[in-house]
């Protein structure tokens, strides 16, 4: 039948007036809803949800995958595991980019052009192996030397094994090293492991530096505590105060932010203790102890008015008033919360010990646990509560990284020749080594054979001979001991979830290993693969007979720990009682460069900035930056995504006659680099912040621009300053001068995509009002 | 005679709680088929975000007027979720000439792709800026594919999208726990099935709550009425679906609040 424009225009109207007609004979409204139920179409397939382990951030969440014919949809937190409680961070979903990435190596790659040039040429695995095999077989076994991400668990063991039995050296690396971190617990609580800080039973939080609800060790853990710590909803809701020379997310949070000096944070923390002991708010027989019986008068020089006075050297910088209080008097009024609000808990990390004094002020912070009787706490009861061991012997639970002293040796022996071969993985060490530890310029001198593990071409891959594409977690076996735990023994699983798509032919990592392993006939006493040695570790917690899983057969035993993402053991908590607590007296008494911090000299005419770097909320120290949802994922302060930018005070600003969106470069004594400005009302004068995660040398899609770079790296004009104690970077201890290079871009930023709600004439619109 | 509703879906957002963190944009991105936020989309104020978390810089009362002035240390950071506030009196919903907006029987405000054709009338009229119009064809390198959500509609270029509550999975609770007998939609049966909203799932302090406001057990229904409870520029009237829980700021004394 032909049907013609009018014909079907009459045909629109009747059909429109019969359906109308026919529904005043309903009652209620016209429907208008679909009966299809649109556009909620379900599909009818079905979906199963894999646990395994995120493989995104150092402290290994447990995740449960969903996957639909084959492919990973969708990452959840797994409710069931006790660390993150079935919740995640923004970069744990980005995980399924990494999965199918579009520039993912497909297989092995073998260098052609010079190194560096990005010049490769794709190989079989035969090849590759056979060339790797060679190289082993040539090289002096003490010449090796392997980079990896610090690895705990079995992969832990396997590296060790393997590298041992080779008889190479291995060195775990990350950027912002957890050296003085792990210094300071040693030192302070005697302990190997980090303890977990309970923030969920705590009920007044004091943080120095750590921004532990972005970045800080296990945010995730402490994020979802944070929710509980902050509920008023049937309890008293916690106080959180934060010191730091940055306004992080966690400042942003706490209920005081008192912005400091960089590197003083110890100061402020004995000042706090000054205050507990000389009003009597301690144990006496604690604070006896940690004084040599001699009170208060042994923190005589850090009385809080000394330490806010502009003269005395142990100034440290905070504003004379804040919201309206006398500087002095709040740190006199936090101290007295801290010690009379209990269960109190200090953390201290971050940039309070990225300082040539950091161990002094983690030190200084983690002692006022002491003062309110916070250490030593069994799960569930707030503070400090120590780990276990883990359940099965000879497995690391913790894995101590290269601090840049230790690096520095390493580039001493590239340059002399003692170093041939080097196996990377899961590190980047050219992107997250400042300049100073001549890392690149001893790999171009030393000319050692390079092999990288890594899925995509990296920053180090880029410089490598040989990459031996991995499989990404998500397609591996593995397992952890994460670090913290959740203060109870806890084993998790990884289980691949899906298989590579079929044009990719990646390879498992620990199955390398093992496969070398026997080729080159070592006695490492390991199974052939990495899944056979997993199922050894699940047998002897099977043996056990105790935790989460109750089995009659192995079997049925591995089959739930695979479920439920892992085994732990609620009951089995660490027996360490509290050590002798830290003598004040000896901390106060220290030698002025022990407790104060230095930076590199810089011009001494020209206005100086200190330079105060950060972890990418999203980024994180650049492993994340070829995902586009975290490159597009908003900072949380500034809404800035894809771009480096630095966060200037505005009245900074104004005096270098800077606007948003200038490009200013950024001068140490090591390099320069360039970046956005972003004017940020809180940020301190004097202090400039810039994240760090961006500024990769290779051409992959997201991470940079085209083969142009995206942003730039700050880690590269870091001067190469340590820790006076652990040897430990010392990443804020960098001066900068700024210089204006006439340019200016658009900002690439979320604020003011949509107009601002006008929320209310009043902030007590969206802001209770209480007594203060 | 008006049908009492089976559901009526709310959320419950405790700003107290909120840190900013953006967990709760990735994962609704990644459960959503939200086309990717490239560079060039930001500075065409084109970036989509179902649900994006808007920061406010607040500064003490007496610099109201002089913001530019205020001290550094008194300027605070406050962070609200916003997403779409499914608006029992939506003002998205009568401007649609095509009835591709519609408010469903379970409170929700529901856009149906297939019917829309792009008058962006709807975004127009929607005082909380949360629809988002798709002005270009969506595109994801072939390998990023594999990653899409096969409950999701693609949203093709000239077509209005937004926050659903994630209908889809609501749809797989009702059928999977209403199909079973006996099988009653709780917090607690929503939680366990995985059929929160991404968003509500994800948020590690737990600052998103949704449920059913017509379950007197839901913990949407008990915190609904808390002393803190407002809803975005509730003066206009739209009723919003979505409560939000007031900041709360023990140094704020009472007296600089009201002065």
């Amino acid at each position: 039948m032909k049907l013609t424009r009018r014909d079907f225009l009459k045909w629109a109207s009747l059909s429109a007036v019969g359906a109308v007609a026919c529904d005043i004979f309903r009652e209620g409204e016209m429907i208008i809803q679909s009966p299809a139920r649109m556009p909620e179409d379900l599909v009818t397939g079905r979906d199963n949800w894999y646990a395994t382990l995120c493989g995104q951030c150092p402290e290994k969440e447990s995740i449960l995958v969903r996957v639909m014919e084959g492919r990973a949809k969708k990452v959840r937190g797994n409710p069931l595991y006790p660390t993150n409680q079935g919740k995640q961070s923004v970069r744990c979903e980005a995980g399924l980019q990494a999965l199918y990435h579009p520039d993912r190596l497909a297989g092995p790659v073998a260098r052609v052009g010079r190194r560096g040039s990005g010049q490769f040429q794709q190989i079989g695995w035969d090849t590759a192996m056979n060339t790797l095999l060679a190289q082993m077989r040539s090289n002096q076994p003490d010449a090796m030397l392997m980079i990896t991400e610090p690895l705990r668990g079995h992969l832990g063991m396997v590296a060790s094994k393997f590298v041992g039995a080779y008889g190479g050296r291995h060195m775990a690396f990350e950027p912002l090293d957890q050296t003085v971190l792990r210094g300071a617990v040693k030192q302070v609580f005697n302990q190997n492991t980090l303890p977990d800080f309970d923030i969920e039973n705590t009920r007044y939080l004091l943080s120095f530096g750590a921004d532990f609800l972005s970045t800080w060790v296990s945010p995730v853990r402490y994020a979802r505590g944070y929710g509980e710590f902050r509920s008023n909803i049937g309890k008293e809701r916690g106080s959180h105060v934060h010191a730091d020379p940055r306004y992080s997310l966690t400042a942003a949070s706490a209920d005081q932010w008192i912005p400091i000096s960089p590197g003083m944070e110890g100061v402020l923390a004995l000042s706090m203790a000054y205050v507990i002991i000389d009003e009597g708010l301690a144990d006496p027989g604690v604070a006896g102890a940690m004084t040599g019986g001699a009170g208060a008068s042994v923190l005589d020089d850090f009385k809080p008015e000394s330490v806010v006075s502009s003269d005395s050297p142990l100034y440290i910088g905070i504003p004379e008033r804040i919201r309206g209080e006398d500087a002095s008097e709040l740190i006199r009024r936090i101290a007295r919360e801290f010690a009379t609000t209990g269960p109190s808990l200090a953390i201290g990390g971050g940039e309070a010990g990225a300082h040539t004094n950091g161990s002094f002020n983690l030190s200084a912070v983690f002692a006022l646990n002491y003062l309110v009787g916070s250490v030593g706490k069994r799960p569930g009861e707030g503070g400090i509560v120590f780990n276990p061991a883990p359940p099965i012997e000879g497995i690391p639970a913790t894995s101590p990284t290269g601090s840049v002293t230790d690096w520095l040796g390493v580039s001493d022996d590239l340059q002399n020749g003692r170093i041939n071969l080097i196996l990377v993985r899961g590190a980047n060490p050219l992107h997250g080594l400042p300049p100073g530890s001549r890392f690149q310029e001893s790999l171009n001198a030393g000319n050692p054979f390079v092999v990288s593990f890594s899925s995509f071409m990296d920053d180090t891959s880029l410089m490598a001979d040989l990459v031996l594409p991995e499989r990404i977690y998500l397609e591996d076996w593995s397992d952890d001991i994460p670090e913290p735990g959740p203060g109870f023994q806890i084993v998790g699983m990884q289980q691949p979830v899906v298989n590579p798509l079929p044009d990719l032919d990646p390879r498992s990592f620990p199955d390398l290993l093992l496969t070398l392993s026997q080729d080159l006939g070592l006695d490492d006493g390991l199974p052939n693969t990495f899944r056979d040695v997993l199922r050894q570790g699940a047998q002897q917690l099977f043996d056990l007979n105790r935790g989460s899983i109750q089995a009659a057969t192995f079997e049925a035993f591995w089959n739930t720990m695979l479920q439920q993402g892992g085994w732990w053991d609620s009951d089995r908590v660490s027996t360490d009682s509290p050590p002798d607590p830290p003598s004040l007296a000896e901390l106060a008494q220290q030698p002025s460069e022990r407790r104060l911090p230095s930076f590199r000299a810089q011009d001494v005419d020209s206005r100086f900035f200190y330079l105060v770097p950060f972890l990418s909320n999203s980024l994180l120290d650049g492993r994340g930056a070829h995902l586009p949802w975290l490159q597009a994922a908003p900072d949380p302060l500034t809404t800035v995504t894809w771009q480096t930018w630095v966060e200037i005070n505005p009245r900074d600003a104004d005096e270098f006659g800077l606007k948003e969106g200038d490009v200013i470069r950024l001068i140490s004594t090591e390099d320069h680099i360039e970046a956005v400005v972003y004017s940020h009302p809180a940020v301190p004068p004097g202090v400039l912040s810039v994240p760090i995660g961006q500024g990769h040398a290779t051409g992959i899609r997201y991470a940079t621009r085209g083969n142009a770079q995206r942003g730039s790296n700050p880690i590269s004009i870091l001067a190469t300053e340590v820790d006076s104690e652990t040897g430990g970077l010392a990443w804020a201890a960098t001066r900068v001068r700024i210089q204006s290079t006439g340019r200016s871009v658009r900002v690439s930023k979320f604020e003011g995509l949509v107009p601002a709600f006008p929320i209310g004439p009043r902030a007590e619109d969206v802001v209770q009002v209480t007594r203060g | 005679m008006a049908q009492r509703m089976k559901h009526k879906w709310g959320m419950v957002v405790d700003i107290d709680k909120c840190t900013g963190c953006q967990a709760c944009v990735v994962a609704c991105q990644s459960e959503n088929n939200i086309p990717l936020n490239t560079e060039d989309s930001f500075h065409q104020r084109r970036a989509m975000e179902w649900i994006r978390v808007e920061r406010y810089w607040e500064v003490p009362d007496e610099y109201r007027d002089r913001p530019e002035e205020a001290p550094f240390q008194d300027v605070k950071a406050r962070f609200m979720p916003v997403l779409c506030q499914h608006c029992e009196n939506a003002p998205c919903e009568p401007v649609c000439p095509v009835f591709a907006t519609y408010h469903n029987d379970e409170g929700m405000n529901v856009q149906v792709y297939n019917r829309c054709v792009g008058t962006r009338y709807c975004a127009n009229n929607c005082p909380y800026q949360v629809r988002f119009f798709n002005f270009w064809e969506p595109v994801w390198p072939e390998r990023l594919r594999n990653q899409l959500n096969p409950d999701v509609t693609v949203r093709s270029r000239g077509v209005m999208e937004k926050c659903t509550f994630c209908v889809q999975r609501v749809r797989r609770a009702e059928t999977k726990i209403e199909g079973q007998e006996d099988g009653q939609i709780t917090d607690k049966s929503l939680a366990e099935g995985n059929f929160m909203p991404a968003c509500v799932q994800a948020c590690p302090t737990n600052t998103l709550i949704f449920g059913d406001l017509e379950d007197p057990d839901s913990q949407v229904s008990r915190l609904k009425d808390d002393p803190r409870h407002y809803k975005l520029l509730e003066n206009i009237g739209t009723e919003p679906n979505v409560i939000y829980l007031k900041k709360i700021d023990p140094r704020r004394k009472e007296d600089e609040a009201h002065g």
